[in-house]
């Protein structure tokens, strides 16, 4: 069986930086994965590629089996590969609901114009969407906000709506950009236990760039760090967690001097 | 998983070379594979989902136009003939004007059609627009040229198709550029069109122009007037399907980012187009009424100043918002008259006086407004008429005014 996403030495250059550097890496079928790193070290630049908004210099892309590196961002996302935003990707003029309406886009059936000119199967699938966008945010418990314009929220919901989003998509893997920034700890770590279950109950594969390290402890099947671009180490949790390269990385100092 | 453990051992060592040291820790072959049954989302699940995490509760009443609120009988019934008593308003209202104002009001619904297409590709899409005489004028001039040739309804046709081609070129350009540069580019478009294609003697008449005469059906003012209705209905109704539809909601998601819409699947070039095309459509129907409407073309009817006027019509009116830009764009339409009525009226009639006010006091107005809006209502009418848009809607005309001393009450607590 095919790893889900399958990453060969991926690199970018953006002018002078080295934003990636063969990086490598692989996540199974309903594995949680997490991605960690000091700031810069090219996560979301990584995310960015594996979603198409960047076109690597070198490297490949598989999502089972099919290779996507040149594909288009929103072919990859019919494919099943969702994502959310660190600094959201939520409509703020819109409501919670139109928001995640508006993401189930790559799954409408009836054609732009139809809808433009009123047909009756648009109006059909419309109340459709609703239904699913409405089963989505009980799911995620935001039905009572569904109105709402999601501006006004607390960052929290917001955060939330974006994830509201992503699953609206109807994803394989989703990709999380920092699921659990703007939270404190004890959110965090009932953040972990919801993503557990969001990857049990709708039969998803996790990939997550996460900061919090008892959340990727606690829920990570396995870790990959990058540091200025590299692949710096890669293993279950428990031994990334006394790697001395990763913790010399994070505390900021030279690899050499801590080991 | 037996894949991974593969690869990685293979990979291993030779990414470990590459790099000082020991940088790649190798996967054990222990590493626990998850077994995860697949469950579906029931309820049971959905409330343990909602059990994990904290929501603020407090949260959820706020800014909720219609909680708490319900119609009474009477309420609907009041709603119901508010509303019909301004469609009828609008409907009847030609029927008791002299032809004069009656000819205006056809000029002000077709000012408001153009409004709408401004608001397709500005308000909604984002993308300013600085050329849009040249949408509009190329449909009058498209139009006039049919119609001389076959007959009213395929002019008005041509007109929209050729507005929509027009805009689809322009689009294509502001798939590559953005912001400012985008303003420019269609500025100098709009020039281009101005000065290029509407001087060809062949299609425009060159400087002399081109008669534009009406169909036999709407030959009177009273009937034009109600064609241009019609055609304003439409404008309205296509603008409603899109913002509720699946094409609308793509223009919007990729006028708030594009790279976070292409995430969501959407197509950003294809409806970035399609925001165009509708957008230019609705301009060159425009176009063909206001040719018809004057009954001759010429291109200096399409001048840079026209389409600035429309653009600022759009803001004034509230980008986003039908109702204001219909509002704002027959203000607009009208107000020239209306100040060269005042100053030209033989009752306190002031040589010199009355001409400064027509050339100097409109556009000067007209800033004002726009400066107004941007400062306090930043959208425009469209902001103003909210209470009544809630009214109507079935919701309370005011928000509830206690809410915020209620939720610094909740802060306190």
């Amino acid at each position: 069986m095919a790893p889900v996403l399958d990453v060969r030495d991926l690199s970018i250059r953006f002018g002078g930086l080295r934003a990636l550097d063969d990086v490598s890496l692989d996540v199974g079928e309903w594995e949680i994965v997490g991605l960690i790193g000091p700031n810069g070290a090219g996560k979301t630049t990584l995310f960015n590629c594996l979603t198409g908004i960047y076109r690597p210099d070198k490297g490949t892309v598989k999502y089972r089996a099919k290779d996507i590196t040149r594909s288009a961002t929103h072919r990859r996302v019919a494919l099943g590969i969702g994502r959310t935003w660190q600094n959201l990707g939520v409509i703020r003029s819109l409501t919670v609901m139109e928001n995640v309406m508006t993401a189930q886009h790559a799954h409408v059936r009836y054609g732009a114009f139809s809808g433009l000119l009123g047909s009756p199967a648009s109006f059909l699938e419309e109340r459709e969407l609703r239904a699913n966008a409405h089963e989505i945010l009980d799911f995620l418990g935001l039905l009572p906000l569904a109105e709402e314009p999601v501006g006004g929220l607390p960052y929290g919901v917001q955060k939330l709506c974006d994830l509201a989003m992503a699953l609206a998509t109807d994803p394989d893997v989703l990709l999380l950009d920092e699921p659990s920034s703007g939270m404190g700890p004890q959110e965090a770590e009932r953040l972990g236990e919801t993503l557990r279950f969001l990857r049990d109950s709708l039969n998803l594969t996790i990939l997550m760039i996460e900061h919090h390290v008892p959340l990727v402890v606690g829920v990570c099947d396995y870790v990959y760090v990058l540091n200025f671009g590299k692949l710096l180490a890669k293993g279950p949790p428990s031994e990334i967690q006394r790697h001395p390269e990763v913790v010399a990385a994070y505390l900021g100092e030279e690899a050499d001097a801590a080991s | 998983m037996a894949t991974r453990s593969a690869r990685v051992g293979d990979e291993g060592p030779a990414g470990g070379e590459t790099r000082r040291e020991t940088g790649v820790v190798p996967i054990p072959d222990s590493a626990d594979a998850p077994t995860v049954t697949r469950a579906p989302a029931t309820e049971e699940v959905a409330t343990r989902l909602r059990s994990t995490r904290s929501l603020p509760a407090k949260a959820a009443p706020a800014g909720a136009p219609a909680r708490g609120f319900r119609l009474s009988r009477v309420g609907i019934a009041s709603r119901a003939t508010v509303a019909a008593l301004i469609a009828a308003g609008v409907l009847l209202l030609p029927i008791p004007l002299d032809n004069v104002w009656r000819s205006r009001m056809a000029l002000a619904v077709i000012f408001a059609v153009i409004g709408l297409s401004v608001n397709v590709i500005t308000g909604h899409a984002g993308q300013i627009s600085l050329g849009h005489q040249a949408f509009v004028g190329i449909g009058a001039f498209m139009s006039a040229y049919v119609v001389a040739r076959f007959n009213f309804a395929a002019g008005f046709l041509a007109a929209g198709l050729t507005g929509a081609m027009l805009a689809l070129i322009l689009g294509l350009v502001a798939l590559r550029i953005r912001g400012l540069y985008l303003a420019l580019i269609t500025l100098a478009f709009g020039l281009m069109a101005e000065n290029t294609i509407f001087g060809i003697r062949g299609f425009t008449g060159g400087g002399a122009g081109a008669p534009a005469p009406r169909p036999a059906l709407f030959q009177s003012d009273l009937a034009y007037v109600y064609l241009c209705l019609a055609v304003l209905a439409a404008s309205l109704l296509v603008d409603w399907r899109l913002l509720r539809t699946k094409a609308g909601r793509a223009v919007v998601a990729l006028r708030n980012d594009e790279r976070v819409a292409a995430t969501l699947g959407i197509n950003v070039t294809q409806f970035k187009l399609l925001a165009f095309v509708v957008g230019g459509f609705m301009a060159g129907m425009a176009g063909s009424l206001f040719a018809h409407w004057n009954q001759f073309v010429q291109a200096e009817d399409f001048e840079l100043r026209r389409a600035l006027v429309w653009v600022l019509m759009a803001v004034v009116g509230g980008l986003g918002s039908r109702a204001g830009i219909v509002i704002g764009s027959a203000f607009f339409a009208l107000f020239d008259f209306v100040v060269a009525d005042i100053a030209g009226g033989s009752t306190w009639h002031l040589p010199l006086v009355g001409d400064v006010l027509v050339i100097i006091l409109a556009p000067l107005f007209g800033a004002f407004l726009l400066l107004l809006t941007l400062t306090l209502y930043p959208g425009g009418i469209g902001q103003q008429l909210l209470p009544v848009r809630r009214w109507l809607a079935g919701g309370p005309f005011l928000e509830r005014a206690h809410r915020p001393s209620r939720e610094k009450k909740e802060e306190r607590d």
